[in-house]
């Protein structure tokens, strides 16, 4: 680039071609910091010393992204890094001029608790909307009472905090997606939390520490993610709950428990449960739903089921007790997934004929989509595949996946002559 | 014909267009479902009956001519079908969306008068694909911006917004410096055979502008131009010297930040003349007050230490962390007298 001498220019106007003029630089200020929140933080920072228009442009974008990819540090110094961090988020917080709606701070760098915490009382007094906090390393950060009093709380994000609201604290009334995972909540503050968001429609939990019983009183709750150790999970007022995805990360013994409670926890899930959709079972939430009483069917079948995942031993009785009782519940299923789960413990092939048996009086008016993943070939998983061929009679496609290589041949000649109910139905073989 | 045959004629046939007038004044009739999804146009129709006939037709904003128009009518004919997929709709956007930078910012503000949202964010998309990762004189380049900001204006981070005495030091200092750069321009220009090399390290002139016998003569031309003002200001001067801490603080932590854009200006900057913009009033708009002619002042020693000091301290710490930018600086007034920084012992 050759150096040139700048002269001011005497007129503002540009009097050049057509085709040289400046036509960024007048769009309305909204469209402006559209597209400078589009950008990293550095480049839409950097925008500052492009002309004399564009120097205060970058203030009033409203959303803050401090991630990974906004800065490139070529030091391996940690606490280098860490100055520069959170001397560069300092400075842009204190030069941004504006109501900022959207803040997330999420860098693999370990950070100041009480950096973060002066940070969410500056954007807690700019009706901020949504909030992504990620905490990489380090113990359990504690967001300040501030983040609390942020009323304008659309979504939340936390990622390894602990939630302690102060006592006054009365709910997010605007809240409409919360995301936790990797948090420390007390059973109290959980249910009062959950509670008092009327907005709630969406909600993850993963991998939480503090709370055994899962209450969930969220009218307007659709969505339901949840992966974790609990020993109880109940909905409360959930009508329009569509989706859920569920896992429970403990394997329970069934031994256990089995004199004392007799209650049907399947019952028990389903009954405020009408409108659900999609359902995924995931890890060793089957065998909690087994426990107790399993009835052949759902007194009220879930009627708008029309996708239904399923981790399942299919070694396990009770298990397959289960799978079938929601099989029957679901008369519109149209896609179906069972994930055989591998066990740890090799014990002695029950070999039950459970899916051999005649239990089927309806057939799969639906299903037309079915993948079954994780098996390995023994009896009972061949004899569920067969149950399913034969009683699918609109079935597009069967994808069978088997867990390793092994025995995969004898796999694919038993699958080949498995009756079809569906003259359309193409099994397809992956490769495990 | 008569009105019972009129009503049995084919619903096809009778397809209702709307009249719309572009700025040049070229008025053209197009399909309602089209025109419809532009929420302006739906607008007008709706709450003004306007865009019925050619007496009627909608003025379009003056950001749409007809080539703007042809391309968003385009884009509305595509999306306003509610049978396309995701996948159909997102690769059309993807191909509409290629075309040169300057259709897409008058496509962009066209949209945006048109208050046709998702037109405005799939052409947003594509600026800011277009602007990230590039260097400032890339960006400039491509959008024709004027380069007009001094080598100083650059590393400033405020606004001088409130009367504010802390902001009114670091104009002043900015002040001088520019003064200073000015004067040295003119030496140079006089006299370009001398030459000396300065070749003082980096941190010599961080200790030299520290100022290691307390009495930093390279801001004499600072404290020798003070005059009415720090009467006003050594009331507050306690407070401002407070404040500056704070203040610097703001501004050297910004230049870290900003620093990655100027170096870039300020590496091809050094050895070429500086701009001799005189400062703009919308930022300083004091500099009237403290207008410093040749003014000799009548200044009380003690206050004079006083101020000495807090400028002293204030440019101190204004400069540490900037060490690239005063090596630049020094080092155009290396060709010729150092009229103004007497260099206590080091160098000459």
């Amino acid at each position: 680039m050759s150096i040139v001498i700048k002269q001011r220019e005497p007129s503002r106007l540009p009097s050049k071609a057509d085709a040289e003029f400046d036509r960024i630089s007048n769009l309305p200020g909204h469209v402006i910091d559209q597209i400078l929140s589009r950008l990293p933080i550095r480049d839409a920072v950097r925008s500052s010393v492009l002309s004399r228009k564009w120097r205060y442009k970058w203030a009033t974008i409203p959303c803050l992204v401090f991630d990974n990819h906004c800065f490139n540090f070529s030091s391996q110094d940690q606490s280098f890094i860490k100055n520069k961090l959170v001397n560069i988020i300092d400075h842009v917080l204190l030069l941004h001029n504006g109501p900022i709606h959207k803040f997330k701070l999420s860098h693999r760098d370990l950070l100041g608790v009480t950096d973060i915490d002066r940070w969410i009382l500056c954007i807690s007094r700019s009706s901020i909307k949504e909030v992504v906090l990620e905490i990489w390393k380090g113990q359990r950060y504690k967001p300040p009472s501030c983040l609390f009093n942020c009323q304008n709380l659309i979504h939340l994000e936390l990622f390894n905090c602990l939630l302690k609201p102060p006592l006054m604290f009365k709910g997010f009334k605007n809240l409409k997606s919360l995301d936790l995972q990797h948090i420390t909540i007390t059973q109290d503050v959980f249910e009062k939390l959950i509670s008092s968001c009327p907005s709630l429609e969406r909600l993850t939990l993963m991998n939480f520490t503090g709370v055994t019983h899962l209450i969930i009183d969220a009218p307007n709750l659709q969505f339901f993610d949840i992966g974790g150790i609990f020993e109880d999970v109940s909905f409360l007022n959930t009508v329009h709950l569509s989706l859920i995805s569920i896992g429970l990360y403990v394997n329970i013994d069934n031994e256990e428990n089995g004199a004392q409670d007799n209650s049907s926890k399947l019952l028990r899930f389903f009954v405020n449960l009408p409108h659900i959709r999609r359902l995924e079972i995931q890890s060793y939430f089957l065998k909690y739903l087994a426990m107790g009483y399993v009835p052949s069917r759902l007194p009220n079948l879930c009627v708008d089921l029309n996708h239904l995942s399923i981790r399942i031993d299919f070694d396990d009785l009770e298990e397959n007790t289960a799978a079938l009782c929601l099989l029957r519940s679901c008369p519109n299923l149209q896609e179906l997934e069972m994930l055989a789960r591998p066990e740890e413990q090799s014990s002695m092939e029950r070999s039950t004929n459970f899916w051999e048996d005649d239990h089927w009086s309806s057939l799969f008016a639906h299903l037309r989509l079915v993948k079954v993943s994780g098996i390995s070939g023994v009896k009972s998983e061949m004899d569920f595949i067969k149950f399913l061929l034969s009683n699918s009679p609109v079935l597009e496609q069967l994808t069978v996946k088997p867990a390793s290589q092994e025995g995969e041949w004898e796999l694919m000649k038993e699958l080949l002559r498995f009756r079809r109910a569906s003259i359309y139905a193409e099994v397809i073989y992956l490769d495990p | 014909m008569s009105e019972v045959d009129m009503a049995v004629i084919k619903p096809e046939i009778m397809k209702s267009y709307i009249w719309l007038q572009t700025v040049d004044g070229s008025i053209q009739q197009v399909e309602q479902e089209i025109a419809m999804f532009c929420p302006m146009i739906c607008h007008e129709v709706i709450q003004k009956g306007m865009g019925s006939s050619k007496n009627y037709a909608i003025s379009l904003p003056q950001q749409v001519n007809p080539a703007m128009l042809s391309l968003i009518l385009d884009y509305c004919r595509f999306h306003q079908v509610p049978g396309r997929s995701n996948k159909e709709r997102k690769s059309f956007d993807e191909k509409f969306i290629r075309m040169d930078t300057k259709r897409l910012c008058e496509l962009t503000s066209a949209a945006d008068s048109l208050q046709l949202k998702p037109l405005v964010d799939l052409t947003s998309r594509a600026l800011a694909r277009i602007i990230e990762g590039k260097a400032p004189e890339e960006i400039r380049e491509i959008f024709h911006l004027p380069d007009d900001l001094t080598e100083e204006e650059k590393l400033e981070p405020l606004k001088n917004a409130t009367d504010d005495p802390r902001i009114r030091l670091l104009n002043r200092l900015y002040a001088k410096k520019r003064k200073e750069l000015k004067e040295r321009e003119k030496l140079k220009n006089v006299e370009v055979d001398e030459e000396l090399v300065d070749d003082r390290s980096v941190d010599d002139l961080l200790s030299f502008i520290n100022g290691d016998d307390g009495d930093s003569k390279g801001i004499k031309t600072s404290k020798s131009k003070k005059k009415n003002r720090r009467r006003k200001d050594l009331l507050k001067s306690t407070s401002a010297h407070e404040a500056t801490k704070n203040h610097n603080k703001e501004s050297n932590g910004l230049n870290s930040v900003c620093r990655s854009a100027e170096v870039g200006q300020i590496l091809p900057g050094v050895g070429a003349t500086t701009n001799l913009q005189d400062v703009e009033d919308d930022i300083f708009p004091n500099k009237n007050e403290f207008d410093d002619g040749d003014i000799d002042d009548e200044i009380d020693p003690t206050l004079k230490e006083k101020i000495d000091r807090e400028v002293e301290d204030f440019a101190r710490r204004l400069n540490s962390d900037w060490p690239e930018r005063m090596q630049e600086i020094l080092s155009l007034g290396q060709e010729k007298k150092p009229v103004h920084l007497s260099l206590n012992g080091k160098g000459s």
